[in-house]
């Protein structure tokens, strides 16, 4: 649950899906289904609301964009385990909401804040994400948006694949 | 260099200066604070013997936990979850509270949450201790980090100056006020930053409203509130300190990275729709056309102190809850519950229909009578989420106590200056 392998320098996928404003993660996997952390149950629920073939769909690599204020509510984990299982690699948004990033950071997986992005992408571009300095090119407009870079210790985090894996680097006894 | 109170009590626990916005820096909170609950505290706890080898604490006062959650079933699971967390306590020499209210009121009232403190919290409602001019900062997860290590790191926050003047006009609180706040500057409207209160209508609110308001600041986006301390708040610290703390206030010059100005009298009662407390979600009252209510709930750490009860017992006094309807009261801690009894004010409460319960969190998070299928609730708690008190084919609409008071006598969802005229 804590943890993910790090990801690679370069993330190159495609945009998988756009969330608006004010997203409540909550809603990938349906408020019903916030306790489970089951892979196939998990699965099985994923973005139904949205697509029903999304989890088909997705590949390892893509991203998941949003607009602002992304993981607003009372983010549960799973939801982005779930994305996490099929390959989802990173979420980019015009911002985030404090405690969905918090949680999320902790878990390892890269949260971009590049605002504007979610007016400049369209389902299933490809994108490129050098996730280091925040830096998103998406090579069919030839468009490279710029957000706000990580802090030292972030980067850390997210080479370690999460909090625990780095804690524990430097804490184990 | 002119600093706030945020940045000062963020410099003296980084053990630097000063410190300035987007700084990342190691912290060392004051105490670090959990309640127990299954997942969270079980699960760190075994993190840190068994994947971190930590057999000993050089610094067990610093760490503190609340049983505060599951208390009202009285049944094995509740018992053993318990169980598991006083063991640990006691393993590591951890001062453990154990149904004594609200972690977010007893912190208060048990003199942790002092001015210029520092504390952190897994749950974000630990914002409530800025009314004390203390800083409270929920951390989710991170919570591990401070637990292992002492400090944790964190981004210096920029702080957002909301200049109150006026005072409340009777049947309006802090409640609605954060929710104008939501309505007017939006959900992320202070994200990543902490509300900072001050002006003549701060030193005019009341300690409990500056708790309850400061406990909602995530839902501005904001990782934490506070007030700087005046004499309110510096007399109830004296009463109640454990150990030496160091108050501190903004400096007159100090930068934020907006003000805001609002008049408390102003301010009309609010109700927030089913689903979360997004500003599209947020009415003035009179805009809920006699919305009917199956379920009436007054408490959690956003309410239900002595104030709000004061309220809700001087709309009820005289008056019945409506038939079809329940309202159950919740005083936020043992000590609050005490002196509403002493005040008299249960016995109004329990003559008017009310039910009242001992103080926990069961209520606000669904676990003590869950609403049902079809329900609809008005409620102080903090969250209004699909599921968030029972069934997800429920709703819950959330109101001041005064709010949630006069809904319950009409049966819909009412302006309490309305009952009060009647």
């Amino acid at each position: 649950m804590s943890g993910y392998p790090p990801p690679p320098e370069t993330i190159r996928g495609r945009v998988a899906w756009i969330f608006g404003d004010d997203f409540d993660v909550d809603l990938i996997i349906g408020v019903e289904n916030i306790k489970y952390y089951d892979a196939d149950v998990l699965r099985g629920v994923t973005m139904q609301a949205y697509d029903p073939e999304f989890v088909d769909k997705v590949e390892p690599g893509d991203v998941i964009v949003g607009g602002r204020n992304f993981g607003y509510g009372h983010p549960h984990y799973p939801p982005l385990v779930a994305l996490r299982n099929l390959g989802v690699s990173a979420v980019i948004a015009d911002s985030f909401s404090p405690g969905f990033w918090r949680g999320e950071t902790y878990n390892g997986m890269p949260l971009i804040t590049a605002p504007g992005i979610s007016e400049h992408v369209s389902r299933w571009d490809p994108v490129e994400v050098d996730w280091r300095r925040a830096r998103v090119t998406l090579p069919t407009t030839g468009t490279t948006l710029e957000g706000t870079p990580p802090s030292e210790r972030v980067t850390k985090i997210i080479e370690a694949g999460g909090s625990l894996r780095l804690l524990l680097a430097e804490h184990r006894r | 260099m002119p600093q706030t109170i945020t940045e000062k009590i963020l410099a003296r626990a980084g053990g630097v200066d000063s410190v300035r916005p987007g700084q990342n820096l190691p912290f060392r909170p004051d105490h670090m604070i959990a309640y127990d609950f299954p997942g969270y505290t079980d699960a760190m706890f075994r993190q840190m013997h068994e994947d971190f080898g930590i057999t000993e604490l050089a610094e067990p006062e610093r760490y503190l936990v609340f049983i505060d959650h599951m208390l009202t079933k009285g049944d094995d699971k509740e018992r053993d979850i318990h169980k598991v967390t006083r063991e640990w306590c006691d393993f590591y020499g951890i001062t453990l509270h154990e149904a004594e209210g609200i972690g977010h009121q007893v912190a208060a009232e048990l003199g942790y949450a002092l001015p210029g403190r520092f504390l952190i919290h897994f749950d974000g409602h630990v914002s409530g201790l800025g009314a004390f001019g203390a800083l409270g900062w929920g951390v989710r997860r991170d919570l591990l980090e401070a637990w292992v290590s002492g400090q944790l790191y964190l981004d210096v926050p920029a702080s957002v100056r909301f200049d109150l003047t006026g005072e409340f006009r009777p049947g309006v609180d802090n409640r609605d006020l954060i929710h104008a706040i939501i309505g007017q500057l939006g959900a992320d409207g202070c994200a990543h930053q902490v509300m900072e209160f001050g002006g003549p209508g701060a030193e005019a609110m009341s300690i409990d409203r500056r708790q309850g308001l400061c406990g909602m600041a995530m839902f501005t986006g904001a990782v934490s509130a506070i007030f700087n301390p005046d004499r309110a708040a510096l007399e109830y610290a004296a009463g109640v300190a454990r150990g030496p703390y160091e108050p501190v206030a903004s400096d007159p010059d100090a930068e934020y990275s907006s003000r805001h100005t609002f008049d408390l009298s102003a301010i009309e009662p609010q109700v927030v729709l089913p689903g979360s407390a997004r500003s599209a979600n947020t009415r003035g009252v009179s805009e809920l056309d006699r919305t009917a209510v199956t379920k009436a709930f007054i408490g959690s750490c956003a309410s239900g102190r002595i104030e709000d009860i004061r309220d809700a017992a001087q709309l009820l006094d005289g008056r019945k809850v409506a038939a079809g309807v329940e309202l159950n009261v919740v005083p936020t801690s043992a000590e609050i519950h005490r002196q509403a009894e002493q005040e008299g004010l249960l016995d109004v409460l329990r003559g008017a229909g009310a039910n009242i319960h001992t103080s926990s969190c069961d209520f606000c998070f669904g676990y003590q009578k869950p609403l049902q299928p079809g329900e609809k609730c008005i409620s102080t708690g903090v969250l209004n989420i699909s599921g968030r008190m029972g069934s997800t084919a429920s709703e819950i609409y959330m109101g001041s106590a005064s709010t949630v008071a006069a809904s319950a006598i009409t049966g819909w969802i009412s302006d309490p200056r309305e009952v009060t005229e009647s």
